[in-house]
């Protein structure tokens, strides 16, 4: 699969050819920074200054730069389908390897900060549990109920939430095997072969 | 177990044959015990024919003493033989106290089931349901492909009749860590259940 990169898009990046190597290296560092933390206008126009052209071209290519990555990242691209992606710029074998390096290195990071922005459910994220025998209430004296206290933690979009829950043998009992039998559910024949054939 | 004189003069008064006669004390009891079992039929007393010949007010002086009597001797898991005490003291006949006791003994269980679900407990879990699905992709990310489980806890919550739900998602991974849990706790359950 190649990355079919537009127009508007190829324009933005040819600036970079026309800068020294050294300061595309530092384009590539600030790219990156910048998916972690947002943009920040500041750095185009100090960087525009000290190089001498407008604040729109450092803008630019430094978006574009950030835009290649995602959108490789995004698709999980292979070296060599991006080499051949990027081959359309034109581009010099020093600032094709120097974009491959960028790529190689930060695809992981760039996947994960993608995963995280991602629409989320509430999902699972620890269940501590304890033993009790119920002895007595205030309306019932003399009884040996046994009890199994959960405390199930979930998270939603980095909010942690606690549920307290109880259960008696025989449904903790069901309630193991039935999960259980969920768990082997994505062993079975059916579920390998469909995700063998989801590439 | 201990009454106060207004409870064991209502007591009496069920055992007084002049004010409940013996065909009647059975069906009272009866009554008394389905009446605590379930609000609606609590009024049942009041349509039965067998007690057209009996004086309206020792009949719910003596259906309140019994229905205290029951609660009470349910509650602190009483004896036969320390109701039988009780009801001696109220100059119950052995007739009636073993009639009583039969009749009280028989629903005994469910009075207990019903005095353990006052007051309040977390939800309880009574079944679960769960779905697999293959994430594939979404708009900001292409080849998730995991598998995702989603996971419905039902309970039950004292008091409500209908069934709660507690919704969430796991991976395969995180599925584990719930499962080999809910299998230590099960563990844990069996190793006490042998002592």
């Amino acid at each position: 699969m190649l990355l079919v990169l537009e127009d508007e898009h190829k324009k933005h990046l040819s600036f970079l050819p026309s800068v020294d190597i050294a300061v595309v290296k530092e384009f590539c560092r600030i790219s990156m920074e910048f998916i972690r933390k947002g943009t920040n206008p500041k750095v185009y126009t100090s960087a525009a200054q000290k190089l001498g052209v407008e604040a729109d071209q450092v803008q630019n290519g430094v978006e574009g730069l950030m835009y290649l990555l995602t959108e490789s990242s995004k698709l999980m691209l292979n070296q060599v389908d991006y080499q051949d992606s990027i081959i359309v710029l034109g581009f010099s074998e020093d600032l094709r390897e120097m974009l491959l390096q960028l790529y190689k290195e930060n695809r992981k990071e760039v996947r994960t900060i993608l995963s995280e922005i991602s629409m989320d459910l509430p999902h699972y994220r620890n269940l501590e549990w304890r033993f009790d025998v119920q002895l007595a209430s205030r309306s019932l004296r003399r009884q040996t109920t046994p009890l199994i206290l959960f405390k199930l933690h979930t998270e939603s979009y980095g909010e942690q939430e606690s549920h307290i829950l109880q259960t008696d043998p025989v449904n903790l009992v069901h309630l193991t095997k039935v999960l259980d039998e969920a768990l082997q559910e994505m062993k079975s024949p059916y579920c390998r072969r469909i995700v063998r054939n989801i590439k | 177990m201990e009454f106060g004189s207004s409870v064991l003069e209502e007591l009496s008064i069920a055992g007084d044959t002049a004010h409940i006669s013996d065909q009647c004390f059975n069906i009272l009891v009866t009554h008394a015990c389905q009446g605590l079992l379930a609000a609606s039929n609590r009024d049942d007393i009041a349509n039965d024919t067998s007690f057209k010949d009996t004086d309206k007010g020792s009949l719910k002086s003596a259906y309140s003493g019994l229905v205290t009597l029951i609660t009470e001797a349910t509650k602190w898991d009483a004896e036969p033989s320390s109701i039988g005490a009780v009801l001696e003291e109220c100059k119950f006949t052995i007739d009636r106290i073993n009639s009583f006791n039969n009749i009280y003994l028989a629903k005994k269980p469910l009075i207990q089931i019903l005095l353990g679900s006052i007051g309040k407990s977390p939800p309880h879990i009574v079944d679960v349901d769960w779905r697999l699905d293959y994430y594939i992709k979404n708009n900001h990310l292409d080849k998730v492909n995991q598998p995702v489980y989603l996971i419905t806890l039902k309970t039950e919550i004292p008091g409500n009749s209908e069934l709660q739900e507690i919704q969430f998602s796991c991976s395969m991974e995180q599925l584990q860590d719930l499962v080999g849990k809910l299998k230590d706790s099960t563990k844990c359950l069996e190793k006490i259940g042998q002592m």
